[in-house]
């Protein structure tokens, strides 16, 4: 059983299924208080940091090096020339199954080559449940601050299936209320606190595109993981998302949209297409760019807090 | 008790008496100097917490009811120049966009070089209007504009043409945040003062740019104005 870093998705299905346990290294950056040497993005560049300084203890790594997170190559080299087993995992951008079996038989080869498919049922009645915490937060049961923690531990599954089970066990359905229905869109925020400061003015996020995702995706055998992990629509061209993006805002009945996106990141230039699909479709919109870890900036509170009265003023 | 807006900003704090329209303006750092004692006060800007309440409100919204309640004309955009962000805000569709991780499209920018050539603000408004022809400064980033300015100045280029240059260089820093068909612009803030700016942007823009009397004020007016007609 070896402890696998992951940069970005990677189905969390495969490593359990082959006994070794997932970690999203992404989930050590908000709260670690490290300035990165250099850097493009400061996601990357601080699990890269991290795990060079000891502070992250993999056993091997996983390294989303095409679709999703482009930065995340070289960053990924740098720890594995000081010496930790790496592989690098792609997406195909046009989501052919064919070419995300292969990748996905390459992956497996790396984790041991063994599946135990008993893990695929196990991985997605946690996902259902986690799913329910999301459906419950958009019907106003539960805080957002409080499904986002479960939503975006599904990239790992909290790195422990019966940890996760607790901790989605262990949420608080003591109702919800805010004024105006958000969509977060994009990467998910580096600042810590921004769920709360959101639930604080009254801002209830219904949707939070990347840890939906995390738990859209799955499957109870290697060939439905192959087909539902090929539709990751962050990896799949913009055209793709978008129009998951306009089912899932219709559904969930959202009155704004938040694009959070990284300083130096491709999904960046990104924004003005999405800016201009779903303003069309009668949504506004607000871009934040996030660089470094923090609590939520004072320039960034005042762009929402401004955002929240121009609702108002709709 | 009287209505006040008090508008607390980066660099300067504004206050405005809504019954006399009187203004008093303060360093940012000076605030509580000016700030009118035992009355009802209607506070925006990045210290608008800071300032005993009755009401605050975002800058970005103070704008937008400041200069429909200034300006006789509807505008398309609002341009706030402000000194640590510029704020572009589309009145067709209520969106805003802001420019806070950047320096060069801010009023930093050109203190930053007003300062290297050893002028005042309103000196540099003055000079703008001497020079023949602006000196070519293309870089979008402060530091590396202010290194242009630099090498102009060693080609022979006269403070004035690297003046001019410079707003145009800030002009057309700023136009990349402007929607398209934006045909005319109220420019808002300190910086709005300065009409080598304002040239700059007519230029840079091919658009009509509106400057409100006194357009550091609006602001503090416009959040009055929020106040009033909110029936608050």
């Amino acid at each position: 059983m070896a402890i696998v870093g992951i940069t970005a998705l990677v189905p969390p299905e495969i490593v359990y299924a082959t006994g070794n346990i997932p970690i999203d290294i992404n989930n050590f950056v908000p709260k670690s208080g490290v300035v990165p040497r250099d850097k493009l993005c400061a996601w990357t560049a601080l699990w890269r940091d991290l795990t060079l300084m000891g502070q992250i203890k993999l056993d091997k790594l996983v390294v989303v090096a095409g679709g999703d997170c482009n930065n995340a190559l070289v960053d990924g080299e740098k720890i594995e020339l000081s010496g930790i087993d790496t592989h690098y995992f792609t997406y195909p951008f046009d989501g052919d199954p064919q070419v995300m079996r292969h990748e996905i038989d390459k992956l497996l080869e790396f984790l041991g080559g063994e599946v135990d498919e008993s893990q695929f049922k196990i991985v997605t009645d946690l996902k259902n449940a986690a799913s329910d915490i999301d459906s419950e937060r958009t019907a106003m049961v539960v805080k957002s601050s409080d499904a986002f923690e479960i939503m975006v531990s599904g990239s790992d599954l909290a790195g422990s299936l019966s940890g996760f089970k607790d901790k989605i066990d262990s949420v608080k359905k003591e109702g919800a209320s805010g004024d105006f229905r958000l969509a977060l869109l994009g990467t998910p925020p580096i600042y810590e606190d921004f769920h709360g400061f959101l639930d604080s003015l009254g801002l209830h996020v219904v949707y939070d595109e990347m840890p939906y995702e995390f738990l859209r995706l799955g499957g109870k055998s290697l060939d439905e993981v192959t087909r539902s992990y090929a539709d990751y629509t962050f990896a799949r061209n913009i055209t793709h998302r978008i129009t998951l993006l306009k089912s899932e805002l219709q559904r969930r009945s959202v009155d704004g949209i938040i694009h959070f996106h990284q300083f130096a990141c491709h999904h960046k230039l990104e924004d003005p297409i999405l800016r201009e699909a779903l303003c069309a479709e009668g949504y506004p919109f607000i871009t934040i760019e996030a660089d470094l870890p923090s609590v939520t900036p004072q320039q960034t509170r005042l762009r929402i807090e401004a955002f929240k009265e121009r609702l108002g003023d709709l | 008790m009287t209505l006040y807006g008090f508008d607390v900003g980066s660099r300067a704090a504004k206050c405005f008496n809504s019954e006399t329209g009187g203004v008093e303006i303060a360093d940012s750092h000076d605030w509580r100097d000016i700030l009118p004692k035992g009355q009802e006060i209607i506070s925006t800007g990045y210290f608008r917490r800071e300032v005993p309440n009755i009401f605050n409100l975002t800058e970005i919204t103070a704008a937008i009811y400041g200069v429909s309640y200034l300006l006789d004309s509807e505008v398309d955009v609002i341009l706030d120049i402000g000194g640590q962000d510029t704020k572009v805000i589309d009145t067709t569709t209520n969106e805003f966009r802001m420019n806070d991780r950047c320096s060069a499209g801010t009023g930093t920018f050109l203190e930053f070089i007003a300062g290297y050539l050893g002028l005042t603000l309103s000196e540099m408004g003055r000079l703008h209007f001497q020079a023949k022809r602006a000196a070519s400064i293309n870089s979008t980033c402060s530091v590396f504009a202010h290194t242009e300015a630099i090498s102009r100045l060693v080609e022979g280029h006269s403070k004035a043409e690297v003046v001019r240059g410079v707003h145009i260089a800030f002009a057309r820093k700023i136009s990349q945040m402007i929607p398209p068909d934006s045909y005319t612009i109220a420019l808002i803030g300190g910086t709005a003062k300065n009409p080598g700016v304002v040239d700059a942007f007519s230029k840079v823009l091919e658009a009509k740019i509106i400057v409100p009397e006194n357009p550091q004020i609006v602001n503090a007016v416009g959040a009055v104005q929020y106040y009033l007609q909110k029936g608050l």
